[in-house]
C-alpha cells in the first residue's frame, strides 16, 4: 500500500497540486475505502419518499453489506442487515416491496419490521433461557435523516448526522427543505453500472466546471435552451464553488448578465413564493438567477438542479456506489417540491431523466469518457504518474472573503479548487486510521 | 409508477394470422426487419422518417418485487419526434458525441413477431422480441439486451410508420452505456 503512496502516508500532493492515479483504479486502496469510509462513516440509504407507508422497503448497499431500509410500524426509518441470524438466508430477494414482518425462506425465523426475532419456528428445541433479544437482525448501528435523506453508518459511536453534515446543511436546505412537505422522489432510482472508480463522480458533480463543453458538446450545441450560440458557454462572474467542514461541496453557476430571467427563468415563480416561507435572503439569493447547482455530500452522494423547461427545475439525487477500484453502480433519482403542481412534476421527470438518466444524454458521455479514463489508468506505467489538479493550487488558501454562505468560497468556478479539496479531505480520512 | 402490464397483447393475438391476412403480417415483420437494419447501419436519419410526427418512444426497465406484487416497470427513455431528432443529429455527428465515437457495433435481433388489429382503423398492434447486441472500444467484451417491443404501426399514405413504441428491457441494473436505440 505505501509504495502507491505519493508523499508520505498519502496519495495527495497538495504543494504540486496532484493526486496519485492509484486512488482512482487500485482495489486496495478500495478496500482501504471499505474499512475507513464505507463501513464507518454516514452513507447515504435512501431518500424517505420511497417508503412512505409503514411496511415500505427498498434493498440498499452499506458499504458491501446489502441492508433493508424499512418504514416502521411507528414511522420511523429502520435499517438492517438483509441477512437471517440463522444460516444468513436474505430476508428480502426483491429489491423494493411492503413487508408485514420478515420471514426467511430457508428455515423459518420471522422478525418484526424493526428487526426483533418473534420466531425461529423451532423454538421448542432451543436452549432453555435462549435470549431471543440477542438474535434480532443485524441493525445499521445508526440511521438518521436530514430534509428526508436517509443515512447510515455501521459504526455506534459516529457523530451525529447532524454533526456530520454541519455547515452544509445550509446548502442542502437551499434544494431539499425549501418548501415545508420538502422534495419527493418522482419515480425508482435508475441504476446502472460504470466502470470508473465512484471518486470520479464525486469530483465531476462536486464542482467540475470545466468539463461542460468540451464533454457535453452534443447537447449544449444542440438543446436551444443551452446553445453555446446563445451565450451560455459563459457564466456569471459571482458564480462560487464552496467547500465546508467534512469535505461537502458545491458550486452554484449563475446566469451571465444580459441573460436575464425574461430569457431563461431559473425557478418557478409560484414555488419561489413558498421558499420565502423557508429560506434566509442569502440562501434565496444563492438561489436567484441560477443556472446549474452542483454539489457532493461526502462521500459519495451528489446532486445537480438544472434547467428543464422555462421555470422548471430538475433535481438530480445521485448515489455513487463503488463495487471495486475500477467499478461503480449509479443509482439516479429526480425530485421535485411536493408542493408542485403535477403538470410540472411530469415535465421535471421527463427532462431530468432526458438529461441525466442512465439514457441520459449528458449522461452517456461522462460514462464513456470515465470508462476511457480508468481503463488507461490501470496500469503499471500510467499509476507512475498523477492527475493534475493544478488549477486549483493558486487558490487553495485564498477563500472570498465576504462570501454570504458558511464554508469556504472560492471564485471563479473554473479553477479546481474544491475537487482538490474533496480528494485532500479523503486523503485525510483515508491516511487518519 | 404503475403496475406492469398497462395492456396484455399477449391475449390479443390469435394463433393464426385471422382476419389481419398473412400478407399483412409478413409485411410487418419485413418492415421491422428493414427497420432494424436501418439502426444496424446507424442510417438514422431514414429511420427517423419511419415514425410518425405524433410517435412516442419509451424504454422502460423493472424493479424486481415479490412475486405477487410483480415487477416494477419505470421508464428510462420517454421521448418525443423531437427529442429523437436531437439524439439522432448528437449520435451522428463525431464532433458533438464522445458515447457514439466510435460508433458503437450493434446487431439487432427481432423475433417472435405478432400482428393483431389496432384500436383504430390502419393501425396494427404488435409485438416483437428484441436482442441487441453492442461492443464499445471500451466494452470489447459486448453486452447484451433482451426485451419485448410493443409497436403500434399505423398506416400512412399506403407505408407504415411506427406511431408508438415501448421497449421492457427485462433488466433491472442497466449496463452502462445507453447510447442505443431500440
Amino acid at each position: 500500500m505505501q509504495e502507491a503512496c505519493l508523499s508520505a502516508g498519502g496519495w495527495v500532493d497538495a504543494a504540486q497540486g496532484v493526486v496519485s492515479r492509484e486512488a482512482f483504479v487500485s482495489d486496495d486502496v478500495y478496500r482501504l475505502e471499505l474499512e475507513r469510509i464505507f463501513e464507518k462513516g454516514w452513507c447515504f440509504l435512501a431518500h424517505e419518499t420511497e417508503i412512505p407507508a409503514p411496511g415500505d422497503y427498498v434493498v440498499r448497499t452499506l458499504g458491501k453489506a446489502p441492508v433493508i431500509v424499512i418504514r416502521d410500524t411507528d414511522g420511523g426509518v429502520k435499517a438492517m442487515l438483509n441477512s437471517c441470524r440463522h444460516r444468513g438466508a436474505k430476508l428480502c430477494r426483491s429489491e423494493a416491496g411492503n413487508a408485514r414482518r420478515f420471514v426467511c425462506p430457508y428455515h423459518g425465523w420471522s422478525y418484526e419490521r424493526d428487526g426483533r426475532l418473534i420466531t425461529t419456528t423451532f423454538d421448542a428445541h432451543m436452549p432453555r433461557g435462549m435470549d431471543f433479544s440477542q438474535w434480532g437482525l443485524i441493525p445499521v448501528a445508526r440511521v438518521e435523516s436530514y430534509c428526508g435523506l436517509v443515512f447510515g453508518s455501521w459504526d455506534a459511536d459516529a457523530a451525529d448526522l447532524a454533526r456530520h453534515l454541519g455547515d452544509f446543511r445550509w446548502y442542502l436546505d437551499c434544494f431539499f427543505a425549501r418548501t415545508p412537505a420538502g422534495m419527493q422522489v418522482l419515480a425508482p432510482p435508475h441504476r446502472w453500472r460504470a466502470k470508473a472508480n465512484w471518486k470520479v463522480g464525486a469530483l465531476n458533480f462536486i464542482g467540475d466546471s470545466q468539463h461542460v463543453f468540451t464533454t457535453h458538446v452534443g447537447p449544449t450545441t444542440l438543446n436551444p435552451l443551452r446553445s453555446t450560440r446563445a451565450g451560455f458557454t459563459k457564466v456569471a462572474d459571482r458564480s462560487v464553488q464552496i467547500i465546508t467542514e467534512g469535505g461537502h461541496g458545491c458550486t452554484l453557476s449563475y446566469l451571465a448578465p444580459g441573460l436575464g430571467e425574461d430569457v431563461y427563468r431559473t425557478h418557478d415563480p409560484a414555488l419561489t413564493a413558498i421558499y420565502a416561507t423557508m429560506l434566509k435572503p442569502e440562501q434565496l439569493n444563492a438561489l436567484r438567477h441560477l443556472r446549474v447547482a452542483v454539489g457532493n455530500v461526502f462521500p459519495n452522494l451528489s446532486f445537480i438542479e438544472t434547467q428543464a423547461g422555462s421555470g422548471e427545475k430538475s433535481l438530480i439525487l445521485r448515489l455513487w456506489h463503488p463495487l471495486s477500484g475500477s467499478e461503480m453502480e449509479i443509482l439516479s433519482w429526480v425530485l421535485a417540491e411536493k408542493e408542485a403542481p403535477e403538470p410540472y412534476k411530469a415535465a421535471v421527470l421527463d427532462s431530468g431523466f432526458h438529461n441525466f438518466g442512465v439514457a441520459g444524454v449528458f449522461e452517456q458521455d461522462d460514462i464513456e469518457l470515465w470508462a476511457s479514463a480508468t481503463q488507461a489508468a490501470d496500469n503499471a506505467i500510467a499509476r507512475r504518474y498523477p492527475y493534475s489538479f493544478h488549477t486549483g493550487v493558486p487558490l487553495l488558501d485564498h477563500p472570498i472573503p465576504d462570501y454570504e454562505g458558511p464554508g469556504r468560497a472560492f471564485r471563479p468556478v473554473l479553477a479546481e479548487v474544491i475537487q482538490f479539496e474533496f480528494m485532500r479531505h479523503w486523503d485525510r480520512v483515508m491516511t487518519a486510521g | 409508477m404503475g403496475k406492469v402490464a398497462d395492456t396484455e397483447p399477449a391475449a390479443a393475438f390469435s394463433q393464426t394470422a385471422g382476419e389481419i391476412g398473412v400478407e399483412t403480417c409478413f409485411a410487418i415483420q419485413r418492415f421491422l426487419f428493414v427497420e432494424a437494419r436501418l439502426l444496424d447501419r446507424r442510417e438514422y436519419r431514414q429511420w427517423l422518417s419511419l415514425l410518425t410526427d405524433d410517435v412516442t418512444y419509451r424504454v422502460l426497465a423493472y424493479v424486481n418485487r415479490d412475486a405477487e406484487a410483480g415487477p416494477l416497470a419505470y421508464a428510462v427513455m420517454d421521448e418525443q419526434a423531437f427529442r429523437l431528432k436531437a439524439r439522432v443529429e448528437q449520435i451522428l455527428d463525431g464532433k458533438l458525441t464522445h458515447a457514439e465515437n466510435p460508433p458503437t457495433l450493434t446487431r439487432r435481433f427481432v423475433s417472435n413477431v405478432l400482428v393483431a388489429a389496432g384500436e383504430r382503423a390502419g393501425e396494427y398492434l404488435v409485438t416483437s422480441n428484441l436482442l441487441v447486441y453492442r461492443t464499445r472500444p471500451n466494452m470489447p467484451e459486448g453486452a447484451l439486451y433482451a426485451g419485448e417491443r410493443t409497436d403500434i404501426l399505423r398506416r400512412l399514405d399506403g407505408a407504415l410508420r411506427i406511431a408508438r413504441r415501448e421497449v421492457r428491457l427485462d433488466q433491472s441494473v442497466l449496463h452502462g452505456s445507453m447510447s442505443t436505440l431500440f
